[in-house]
């Protein structure tokens, strides 16, 4: 699933570490949710888009093609 | 008390307590050994399962009491520990690793059961042994590949 995390997160000029901490996750889980290889869990979804002052449909975008050729 | 610092107080209580239950399990296994030399038993075997859950014990407390320390360490500490994405991959690790252990022990019962009835060579001496082994090793093995492979997918 495609995201704007790596965007939102440079135009608050946060490091991956900085947002992770805000998260309470890993770094490591940080850098996989924005390479698009980790699909967060609803109740993360939901913290980071509230950390942005987002809607959680604004800052992951679902796609069904995605999905079916996954 | 911080939900991280609770967890971590819950941590180092198992860390202690695995600690002290390996001080005990040592100090069984040499009283043993002095005490009753006449056994049929390897009771170093005992000493040595003491001196596992000891290096446990103390390996947690040291990794714990590091991060009590400052709050920066301990709140990171806790994201790591806790985090879905660490937790997912251990979880998927774990039920392949389950999977591959079931595998192996109806293997063995399909064995015993043909053994039994003279369709193939009962598992004895060294076969026993290492089937056995294979039993701990090959799961753990599983379970360690397949952390690595899963952190390099997700």
């Amino acid at each position: 699933m495609k995201n704007r995390l790596e965007e939102m997160r440079t135009k608050n000029g946060w490091t991956q570490q900085e947002l992770a901490d805000r998260v309470e996750v890993s770094r490591q889980t940080i850098i996989s949710l924005e390479n698009g290889r980790y699909n967060p869990s609803i109740l993360l979804a939901f913290r980071l888009a509230r950390l942005f002052n987002l809607h959680i449909e604004d800052l992951f975008i679902y796609s069904e093609e995605e999905q079916y050729h996954a | 008390m911080r939900k991280s610092t609770h967890w971590i107080a819950n941590r180092m209580r198992l860390g202690w307590i695995t600690l002290l239950a390996g001080f005990l399990v040592v100090s069984l296994g040499i009283f043993m050994e002095v005490g009753f030399s006449s056994l049929p038993y390897n009771l170093r075997i005992v000493t040595g399962v003491g001196i596992l859950l000891v290096g446990v014990g103390a390996g947690t407390l040291i990794r714990y009491r590091a991060a009590l320390k400052d709050e920066q360490s301990l709140r990171r500490l806790t994201a790591e520990e806790r985090d879905e994405r660490t937790v997912m991959i251990r979880t998927r690790a774990g039920n392949r690793a389950y999977i591959v252990s079931a595998a192996l022990v109806y293997t063995g019962l399909m064995w015993a059961s043909f053994a039994a009835n003279g369709s193939l060579p009962p598992l004895a001496g060294d076969g026993l042994w290492f089937f056995l082994a294979a039993c701990v090793l090959v799961p753990f093995g599983v379970y360690v590949a397949s952390v690595l492979i899963d952190q390099r997918s997700f």
